[in-house]
């Protein structure tokens, strides 16, 4: 289904400068405010001070925005060629990709990515539960993830407990980030005995929706020693489309068939032949507990039904061989669905300049990020690397 | 031989202990009601009725199709159309709703005996159904229930012929609902019965008797309507009906059916009924109307359908009256906003097929089954080159499920599966069934139910079921 004959963009791009604004219930802040938040820390992390004459194109990705592009645009005050890209929990990723195209194609020489959305100003805790039609409801994100637990569960052996370990891990990783929704630790017995959400999810399996903005300023690789010695490379990046799982009569419901397609062309492109050792670091969606261990299998960390062996033994946490989330993810860190891949591209670039602090990783060479959103029906992953 | 060629019922699984309205803890066997759940009403109760009496028959052939009820959501949009959709009738049939009386069912009935008796239709489905409110904490509440009722009238093989008919017209104001109201009004039950029910009764049954030259005793099986169990034994007695002659009338198990009473209670006494019986049947509202029938050798062919009994046999009990007034929108606990324009008529027309008539597509290059239809198959990727297939009538298998405890409710939590129906996928939810009772493999058939009220409207679409045990 994927071609994975081209090397694609690998090292014609670089991230020369990166900046998130504190993901939470901001309800003092406009999308306005948290893009020009993290938009400038980005442009300050490049040593930019004249964004007007050196950011040459935007691109923005946003899920719940009404406003169009021009919300960036005006916020910023960068009267330039802005795209505004979506593509449900893939948009962050998306809107990164689509930047790294255009300076890869020599189009534009340095561009601005910002990845936001204001989720909170909806009114509600949770995704609001949506009545468009008669079919397939409910329309719950938790309805649609949770399909593959009763099929993997009866499998492979593996429950809520499982399950309850990645929880664990990532809100022990949240409070090692400064700029984290949630900071506070679990315990295996708390995510077990919380309220059920769509079974086998309790409130400890979902991620916190949040508001948020991230941003990152990228370009030519040959430019990027103009702004920081210790840029980073874009390896590879990709979004992949797959059928709706729901409705597609080939659908096994153990895997989800997006990170596979997507795993299969980054990992081409980035000419890695062994992902589980040789990516270093990794952020992956963990929108719900069981969509972050299905991840390890599809991404090639760990082979199809032995996840829970490898979260047993530690091998995802922040002191074990490959760490997985190592911001918190989308459970503490808070998932504003626009931001949620830039977000990542800004700690996998953190983790890879040696500027994580507390979470820091030992050296990592590689960095993965990877976002699937819709029914599952696409998946995005980047991959980032030392020069 | 004109006359009823095919029969079928519903009613609903969920029971509330009459005990619950009293506050009174339930015993085992007591009395009980039926209810329509949060997702059923006259319209999906009567195509579950419709489809038992269609089963083994072609619907192609189905000429006319009438719905009777006094609960129907709309004043003006026609059920009986809504019902041919689901039912998988073809365009060429002719609808009509009868409302606004309990008599309404027996009136359909008649109506379809009449025009295919005159050669303007061929073969009539008549369908009755109710599901009438009574306000909280109200007698009436005791006394109603939910069901439903279904007839195919035709020139065929009948398993019983309608010889004698006759009616009688009353102005009175013994049970209404006016325009716009949710809950039936009654005035005292004593007027009802002395006044209203017992004289008209009396002259629907005798009128009745002297135009077919018959007589009480000459009929095996009396099954009629009644406002409640003691005016329903004072009719029998004042026609010197002996007991074992009665049809149940279901007063606590059941309940008072309105227009689907007299219909269930026919339904039921021909499952029970043997050749050459006569069966006298009545019903009351604005007056009364009072049938002869005699029953045919066909009936000994009528096969295990889904009429009454076996509706009655399974059972859901409902676990607290708050459940039920949670399923009947009885309690709001929330501040109702405004409807709005609801879902888009648009979509909802061109997804008719999908949503209503639950058509699915068959790809002519790769035979694979798919729904709902696109233009480009799932599997071989051929482009506009399918057949369209009914998906309703088959069995299929759960694949996989959930709980979903954050959709609203009054049963928490909704059970959804991704469901296989012949190779075709559906994410769908599941009803008549807990949890527990969940798992991989499942068979499950399908029901069609109201899904939502967005835009303050019925919507409709369909749900799986446990196949039940044979």
């Amino acid at each position: 289904m994927s071609d994975t004959s081209r090397p694609g963009i690998r090292d014609q791009v670089a991230i020369v400068g990166v900046g998130c604004c504190k993901f939470g219930e901001n309800w003092d802040q406009s999308p306005s405010d948290m893009i020009v938040d993290a938009a400038y820390e980005a442009y300050a992390d490049a040593g930019i001070d004249d964004p007007q004459q050196q950011i040459d194109a935007v691109f923005t990705g946003t899920l719940y925005s009404q406003k169009g592009p021009h919300e960036c645009s005006d916020a910023l005050k960068l009267w330039k060629p802005v795209t505004m890209v979506t593509n449900y929990c893939a948009t962050g990723t998306d809107a990164f990709r689509c930047g790294v195209m255009s300076i890869a194609c020599g189009m534009y020489d340095r561009v601005l990515v910002v990845g936001y959305d204001k989720p909170k100003d909806r009114g509600v805790s949770g995704p609001s539960v949506l009545l468009d039609g008669v079919r397939d409801l409910p329309k719950t994100p938790a309805g649609w993830f949770s399909l593959c637990a009763a099929t993997y569960f009866e499998k492979y052996g593996a429950g809520r407990e499982d399950l309850a370990r990645i929880a664990v891990k990532n809100h022990h990783n949240g409070t090692l980030a400064p700029k984290s929704f949630l900071k506070r630790e679990i315990t295996v017995e708390d995510a077990l005995n919380a309220r059920m959400i769509s079974w086998p999810f309790g409130l400890y399996d979902c991620a916190a929706q949040t508001d948020g903005a991230a941003a990152a300023v990228i370009t030519r690789t040959d430019l990027a020693r103009n702004h920081r010695d210790d840029y980073v490379l874009v390896k590879a990046v990709t979004v992949n489309a797959g059928p709706n799982p729901q409705k597609d009569p080939a659908n096994d419901f153990l895997s989800w068939k997006p990170t596979v397609w997507a795993a299969e062309v980054v990992y081409a492109q980035a000419g890695i032949s062994d992902p589980r050792r040789e990516i270093g670091v990794a952020q992956v969606h963990d929108c719900f507990s069981l969509t972050e261990l299905l991840s390890y299998e599809d991404l090639g960390f760990c082979e199809k039904g032995s996840a829970k062996e490898h979260i047993a033994s530690g091998r995802f946490e922040l002191t074990g061989e490959l760490p997985v989330n190592t911001d918190g993810g989308l459970k503490t860190f808070g998932h504003p669905t626009g931001a949620t891949g830039v977000r990542m591209i800004y700690e996998n670039t953190l983790q890879l300049q040696g500027r994580a602090g507390e979470r820091q990783v030992k050296d990592p060479k590689l960095a993965l990020s990877h976002n699937i959103g819709g029914h599952p029906t696409a998946c995005g992953i980047a991959i980032l690397g030392l020069p | 031989m004109i006359g009823i060629t095919s029969t079928g019922a519903y009613v609903p699984p969920a029971r509330l202990p009459l005990a619950l309205l009293s506050g009174r803890t339930p015993r085992e066997g007591g009395p009980e009601k039926a209810v329509a759940w949060n997702d059923e009403d006259a319209v999906t109760m009567a195509v579950a009725a419709g489809r038992a009496c269609l089963a083994g028959f072609d619907p192609a052939t189905v000429d006319g199709i009438f719905f009777a009820s006094t609960t129907w959501a709309f004043r003006e949009k026609q059920a009986a159309a809504l019902c041919a959709r689901a039912l998988d009738l073809g365009r060429d049939v002719q609808t009509a709703d009868f409302g606004g009386s309990l008599r309404a069912g027996t009136s359909a009935l008649r109506s379809a005996l009449d025009a295919v008796t005159a050669g303007s239709l061929r073969c009539v489905l008549v369908l009755a159904g109710d599901c009438r409110t009574a306000a909280p904490g109200s007698p009436l509440e005791m006394n109603f229930g939910d069901a439903a009722a279904a007839f195919l009238v035709a020139d065929g093989e009948p398993i019983a012929v309608i010889d004698g008919f006759h009616s009688v017209a009353d102005e009175l104001l013994d049970l209404w609902r006016g325009e716009g109201e949710p809950f039936v009004h009654s005035w005292e039950d004593r007027f009802v019965v002395q006044e209203g029910y017992l004289p008209n009764l009396a002259q629907a049954f005798g009128g009745l008797f002297e135009r077919t030259g018959l007589a009480a005793a000459d009929f095996a099986r009396f099954a009629y309507s009644a406002p409640d169990a003691r005016s329903h034994v004072a009719v029998a007695r004042s026609l010197g009906v002996p007991p074992d002659r009665l049809q149940n009338p279901l007063f606590g198990r059941v309940g008072n059916a309105g227009a689907a009473f007299a219909p269930l209670l026919l339904v039921a006494a021909l499952e029970s009924a043997a050749p050459g019986d006569r069966l006298a049947v009545a019903n009351y509202g604005d007056g009364a109307e009072a049938l002869a029938l005699v029953v045919t050798d066909s009936i000994e062919k009528q096969d295990d359908r889904r009429g009454v009994a076996w509706h009655l046999a399974r059972r859901r009990p409902v676990a607290s009256y708050d459940r039920y007034l949670k399923a009947r929108s009885l309690n709001p606990t929330e501040w109702q906003a405004p409807p709005g324009p609801g879902l888009s008529a648009t979509i909802h027309h061109r997804e008719r097929d999908d949503d209503l008539s639950f058509r699915g597509q068959q790809c002519r290059g790769c035979q694979a089954i798919q729904f709902p239809a696109q233009r480009v198959c799932e599997t071989c990727f051929r482009k506009d080159d399918f057949d369209s297939v009914r998906l309703a009538d088959r069995t299929g298998q759960v694949v996989t499920y959930t709980f979903d405890y954050f959709f609203p409710t009054p049963d928490p939590p909704t059970i959804v599966t991704v469901s296989e129906i012949d190779g075709a996928r559906v994410h769908i939810q599941l009803v008549n069934c807990s949890p527990e009772e969940t798992r991989i493999g499942l068979p499950v058939e399908f029901v069609f139910r109201r899904i939502h009220q967005s835009g303050g409207r019925p919507n409709y679409y369909w749900k799986a079921s446990p196949v039940p045990a044979a």
